[in-house]
């Protein structure tokens, strides 16, 4: 059985603070910090996940957090297979920026595969997004999933399902 | 193909020329239109792309340009990628030459490292974004404490709607007891002189207009004991207290069952009426059925009386007219009666009638009439009154028990 390899450009997309580099971290090295260093420009790293008879390397880039201050550089979209929208539910604003951002990113590359996670589901009782507002999102076809960079709850999947759709 | 090359074709030197400064890592790739690395050199090592392969498609060996070749326009930047931990670069891309052409043309790929202006900006983005995400904090906890406020003044609100709730209720449950209080003074007001029946009856109304004063048509029963005065002198204090007791406990339950209005008992003297201030039509036959009971009862009490020594008889006046009635006295001490010559003429009948004896006058006869057996005495001069009256004896009554018990006995 031949074995195709293939890779693919994912993008963290989300507003500042939400847990991008959290959930990339979680994913590829499977650790959690408490300690927030906003992130500057991109970060680029790599995973490699088979799906049957897959090999697919993800690069992961996990672009600078959408605030006033500092806009997205849409140029780091170039080139990606797909992204992943990152809103905190503790932060109800963080999932307009995920929206917008999402608009964005159609308006300029066109519909790409994508995947929605509402993070730190461990804080749940401090969440101001609710139930209702995910539940709209999903009648509008979106895929969301709520996941916790810090238990690690949801990270897998999501990326695991994105691979699975941006491969070939 | 060398790497980390300290020599560099003269399209990148004038390239960078304007880019490069001391302390950093500068590295180039040189990619062609089928995306094969055909070229590379500068500072690899730091970026983790030492030991790269010419002659081999370029994305399979640096992974950062996945998607990212052939580029869309020229020159293309992409600032401050961090492509190994801890080390970031701008990345400038360009391309010389027909691209796509015959030969071919080439993409330029410049990485020049920018950690330390990064680092730099990383750290008054991170004072920035920790101190808007304090902000956000502090207005997220504003809005608690309103809420929580807005929840105590609601809290508090509604306190004070029980309260002043639980105050109306007190007021409620003061005014009902001051009401019953006011309900019991005035049924002891009114049981002194009414029968209880119509005290409770009258009170239960609240209508205290009644006790203002008024005139009315009222039958007069006067009644006394004959002998008493010699009786009082001779005897000892506490037989005649006796006595009056025994008097009194014979004659004020039957007052009461008659639903007469007990004016007043002075010693052996004592004052009914009736048709106040509870009305009655048959003011006249209530009272004589009243005088015939009271009779009958005096009889019985005075047969253990004679035995015991005591020459006491009993004596009844009725007369029937208008009278004012109403309270008459002062603040504590109020008592409810009557005043008019009624009063006068049934005290003087009484007077007049001998023991055993129930004196009316006329008016009170004819009313009576059909009731009452009764035997005319004539025409009475009564003192206070200019003209005789024409006076009756009751003996019995017709349709009673009483028969005709008390005959006509000498008036004294």
């Amino acid at each position: 059985m031949s074995v195709s390899v293939q890779q693919k450009k994912i993008c963290m997309l989300g507003g500042f603070s939400v847990g991008k580099t959290s959930l990339v971290k979680r994913y590829v090295e499977s650790v959690f910090s408490e300690t927030y260093l906003t992130t500057v420009g991109v970060k680029i790293d790599k995973k490699t996940v088979t799906l049957g008879d897959k090999t697919v390397h993800l690069i992961l880039w996990d672009l600078a957090g959408e605030d006033d201050m500092a806009s997205l550089r849409m140029s780091y979209m170039r080139g990606s297979a797909g992204y992943v929208l990152v809103a905190d539910g503790t932060r109800s604003a963080t999932l307009e920026v995920a929206l917008s951002l999402r608009k964005r990113v159609e308006a300029e590359y066109g519909p790409l595969p994508f995947a929605l996670l509402i993070n730190k589901n461990d804080l749940r009782e401090q969440w101001t997004i609710t139930d209702d507002d995910l539940e709209k999102l999903r009648t509008d076809g979106w895929w969301v999933r709520t996941s916790s960079a810090r238990t690690g709850e949801g990270v897998e999947d999501a990326f695991t399902d994105l691979a699975t759709r941006v491969a070939r | 193909m060398t790497t980390g090359s300290a020599q560099f074709p003269a399209q990148v030197t004038e390239r960078l020329r304007e880019l490069v400064f001391a302390g950093r890592a500068v590295a180039w790739l040189e990619v062609d239109d089928t995306q094969t690395l055909i070229g590379a050199g500068g500072d690899l090592a730091p970026y983790g792309l030492a030991g790269l392969n010419l002659g081999v498609a370029v994305t399979e060996q640096v992974h950062i340009l996945e998607g990212l070749l052939p580029i869309a326009e020229s020159p293309y930047f992409m600032p401050e990628v961090e492509i190994v931990k801890g080390r970031a670069a701008d990345l400038h891309f360009w391309t010389e030459g027909a691209s796509g052409g015959e030969g071919g043309g080439s993409t330029w790929v410049a990485l020049v490292e920018v950690t330390t202006q990064r680092d730099l900006t990383q750290r008054l983005q991170q004072k920035a974004y920790d101190m808007t995400l304090l902000q956000e904090k502090e207005a997220a906890f504003n809005r608690q404490l309103e809420a929580a406020n807005a929840a105590l003044v609601a809290a508090q609100r509604e306190l004070e709607a029980s309260r002043d709730e639980l105050a109306a209720w007190n007021k409620t449950l003061e005014e009902r007891v001051a009401a019953q209080v006011g309900e019991i003074e005035r049924m002891n007001k009114m049981k002194r002189f009414l029968a209880p029946s119509i005290a409770e009856l009258l009170v239960s109304s609240g209508d205290e207009s009644i006790l203002k004063r008024h005139r009315r048509d009222i039958a007069a029963l006067f009644c006394d004991l004959r002998g008493f005065t010699a009786f009082s002198e001779s005897a000892e204090p506490e037989e005649v207290s006796e006595l009056l007791q025994d008097y009194h406990a014979a004659l004020v339950p039957l007052i009461q069952s008659f639903e007469g209005t007990l004016d007043r008992f002075v010693g052996d003297g004592l004052m009914v009426f009736f048709n106040d201030p509870v009305p009655c039509p048959d003011s006249a036959e209530r009272a004589v059925r009243l005088a015939v009971a009271m009779r009958e009862a005096i009889a019985a009490l005075s047969s253990a009386w004679r035995k015991r020594g005591h020459q006491v008889g009993f004596g009844i006046g009725i007369a029937q007219g208008f009278a004012t009635l109403g309270q008459i006295g002062f603040e504590g001490r109020f008592d409810y009666s009557a005043i008019g010559t009624v009063v006068n003429t049934a005290a003087r009948l009484c007077e007049n009638a001998a023991d055993g004896q129930i004196f009316v006058t006329s008016r009170i006869a004819v009313a009576v009439s059909e009731v009452a057996e009764l035997a005319e005495i004539g025409m009475l001069p009564v003192k206070g009154l200019s003209r005789p009256l024409a006076v009756s004896n009751v003996v019995g009554l017709k349709d009673g028990e009483q028969k005709v018990v008390w005959l006509n006995r000498q008036t004294r």
